[in-house]
């Protein structure tokens, strides 16, 4: 219980110093958003998965309101996305971008393997560790499309918004 | 079926018809408005059933999640990112101050007629004023949020 609420604080800790380090001061809109958007893909996609005990979180922060686990889903993958997502580059080789993608997530599936065999903060059930390899690659491609989607004419964001004032 | 899920069902059917009354040229705000809606109200809402303040007893997904889905991932967003959208911003203090407490009021209600009629959701240590004081401050960060995102030129 100890170890778990532990790596939980370093969690918090470690997302935080790293959105701050890693984003540069004027990309933070950005690195928001892709928070945001990654936040709200994977709250989606985990209410089936554990719905369906695909996978389980025995040590949780609020274990009478959700059996999901919040700060993973709610703040700590989120960070690791947004800094992914303000990382890549865009003009880089499509091969250099993809194996920055493959790595990112590869990375990202080890770190999960090694805390549901190691803690009780996860726990697989009918996922195996390349289902969650798969399920982890589809997280960051749907998100990342969706910031595409947002961040696709760069200025356009913020026209949007004063010609909403300007009305 | 109960008349819980017809009303379930009715929330999602309106949710998805403001979103698409949404004008192209502000679906970016709304994006924004409605993502960090969701996080800020998915926390508290979390928080407040853990504490036993709600309950919440016919809900989507009920077996892994005891807070309502539905109202904090979908509902409550769309209408912020509509208060968002059509947010009275050249008007006078008045009229925004209103403008708050027109949605505030509109859901408090809302939510208290379902609270008396239905299953839907069951006030334990809760009164109607706590949910229009925390929409009220829900859609003020959040409308801050929204500032700070789209100012122009500053860092």
């Amino acid at each position: 219980m100890l170890m778990e609420r532990l790596i939980l604080i370093a969690m918090w800790l470690f997302g935080f110093v790293a959105f701050i380090l890693f984003i540069p001061r004027k990309e933070w809109r950005k690195g928001f958003l892709a928070f945001l958007m990654f936040q709200a893909v994977i709250w989606l996609c985990d209410m089936p998965s554990f719905q369906f005990e695909l996978l389980s979180a025995p040590v949780r922060e609020f274990p009478k309101a959700t059996d999901l686990p919040l700060t993973i889903d709610y703040f700590f993958y989120p960070v690791l996305f947004s800094i992914f997502y303000v990382k890549k580059r865009e003009k880089g080789r499509p091969w250099s971008r993809i194996s920055s993608f493959f790595v990112w997530i590869s990375v990202i599936t080890l770190l999960d393997v090694v805390i549901e065999r190691y803690t009780g903060l996860l726990e697989y059930k009918l996922l195996t560790w390349y289902g969650m390899w798969i399920y982890m690659g589809f997280l960051f491609y749907v998100s990342q499309v969706l910031c595409n989607w947002f961040f696709k004419e760069k200025s356009l964001f913020q026209a949007e918004w004063w010609g909403h004032n300007e009305d | 079926m109960r008349i819980e899920w017809w009303i379930i069902l009715s929330v999602y059917a309106v949710s998805t018809g403001i979103l698409l009354f949404i004008p192209k040229n502000k679906i970016r705000l709304a994006v924004v408005a409605f993502l960090f809606n969701q996080i800020v109200t998915f926390l508290i809402g979390l928080v407040v059933v853990e504490w036993g303040l709600l309950e919440y007893p016919v809900r989507c997904f009920a077996s892994i999640n005891r807070a309502s889905f539905t109202f904090e991932y979908y509902a409550f967003p769309t209408v912020c990112a509509a208060f968002n959208v059509w947010y009275p911003s050249n008007r006078s203090i008045f009229i925004q101050l209103g403008y708050y407490a027109g949605f505030c009021s509109v859901m408090t209600i809302g939510e208290v007629i379902i609270e008396k009629y239905t299953n839907l959701i069951k006030y334990l240590h809760w009164e109607w004023y706590i949910s229009w004081v925390s929409i009220c401050l829900t859609l003020f960060i959040v409308r801050l949020l929204c500032v700070w995102f789209f100012a122009k030129g500053k860092v």
